[in-house]
């Protein structure tokens, strides 16, 4: 048996460093130019004078590949739906009293620049690295510091479960909306420039026609969905242990 | 450079092995949270900013305190059955 363990462990070491050596032979073969063919060169060429967009990642995701964006935040509404229907139930009754004054004190201090912080990651989306998605993840991580230093229910009456539905859901319907713009105009679901979106100086704040916008919508969605999903979870957590609480007491009384 | 890209690479390893390997399962989620942060820094140096950004906010927050809520949920095997606090958790 314990044979066994050393010869997992020793497989297991084997396979960590062989994929480690696998991943620095991928860094140090990067600086060979002649590696950017096929779709990626025409994006590289093509993107700044399509699009407007300087960041060309976003641009793919919100303009040559917007549809598949939307089957995207699709699934993670699904997800977020089917996480609220499994753990709702009836008002929590108790959650955390939270953490010590000094904890308190120091994410008071540091909210507001995370806050700044994730608000510049999705509105310079089409400029710099980042967009919705980074974005909201980071405002979902806000309100989960939030939980975990203050308690759940101090977030629940900062932002409610319904605002932060309905935040999701104006998000989901704006992306479908600027889509059904372009199919107004005859360019197709979620055209960007053919819908006559203004492009915008290349490199300006307020260029690339619809990708900031989407990068809002997505934004929206995904921080409000990340941050139901956690909430409901801990909420579900600090109630079953009072539902068990009575149902033990509720025996012990028959 | 070089040695900065290797020394990453030798250490996502080690972070990797901890994380399946160790007993306690609170090490194991804090090593993930390192290996997340050291998984960040590679896809900066593979010039994939954009996923260096999800990579680090999901994985060193967003998957760290689900795990620390489900560990804090969890009953430990090592320690006596106790009546637990509903207060002291999240």
């Amino acid at each position: 048996m314990r044979l066994r363990d050393r010869l997992h462990d020793l497989v297991l070491l084997c396979l960590c460093l062989g994929m480690g050596w696998w991943l620095w032979e991928g860094v140090a073969a990067i600086d060979d130019p002649e590696y950017i063919i096929g779709p990626a060169a025409y994006y590289l060429v093509n993107t700044a004078k399509e699009t407007g967009a300087v960041n060309v990642v976003a641009a793919i995701l919100f303009d040559y590949r917007g549809i598949d964006t939307l089957g995207e935040a699709t699934v993670i509404y699904t997800t977020v739906c089917g996480v609220a229907m499994l753990f709702s139930k009836s008002k929590y009754k108790k959650s955390s009293a939270g953490l010590s004054f000094i904890a308190r004190r120091g994410i008071s201090f540091v909210v507001p620049f995370l806050f700044m912080y994730g608000s510049a990651i999705i509105l310079m989306g089409h400029l710099s690295p980042g967009g919705g998605f980074q974005g909201g993840a980071v405002f979902a991580t806000i309100t989960i510091l939030f939980c975990i230093v203050f308690g759940s229910s101090f977030e629940a009456s900062r932002i409610s479960p319904k605002t932060k539905e309905t935040i999701e859901s104006l998000g989901g319907l704006l992306f479908v909306f600027i889509g059904g713009v372009g199919l107004l105009a005859g360019a197709g679901f979620l055209a960007n420039t053919a819908a006559g979106f203004p492009r915008g100086q290349v490199g300006n704040f307020l260029s690339a026609g619809t990708i900031p916008l989407l990068n809002v919508a997505v934004g929206m969605k995904v921080g409000a969905g990340l941050s139901t999903i956690f909430y409901s979870m801990v909420k579900v957590l600090d109630l079953e242990f009072n539902e068990q609480l009575t149902e033990v007491m509720d025996n012990d009384k028959n | 450079m070089e040695a900065f890209f290797a020394f990453v690479c030798v250490f996502l390893a080690l972070t990797a092995l901890v994380a399946s390997e160790a007993s306690d399962i609170l090490s194991a989620v804090i090593s993930l949270s390192v290996f997340g942060v050291l998984m960040a820094m590679v896809f900066v140096i593979l010039q994939a900013p954009d996923v260096a950004l999800t990579q680090a906010v999901i994985n060193s927050g967003l998957v760290t305190s689900f795990f620390l809520v489900a560990y804090s949920q969890t009953q430990k095997k090592s320690l006596p059955k106790q009546e637990k606090d509903p207060g002291d958790d999240i």
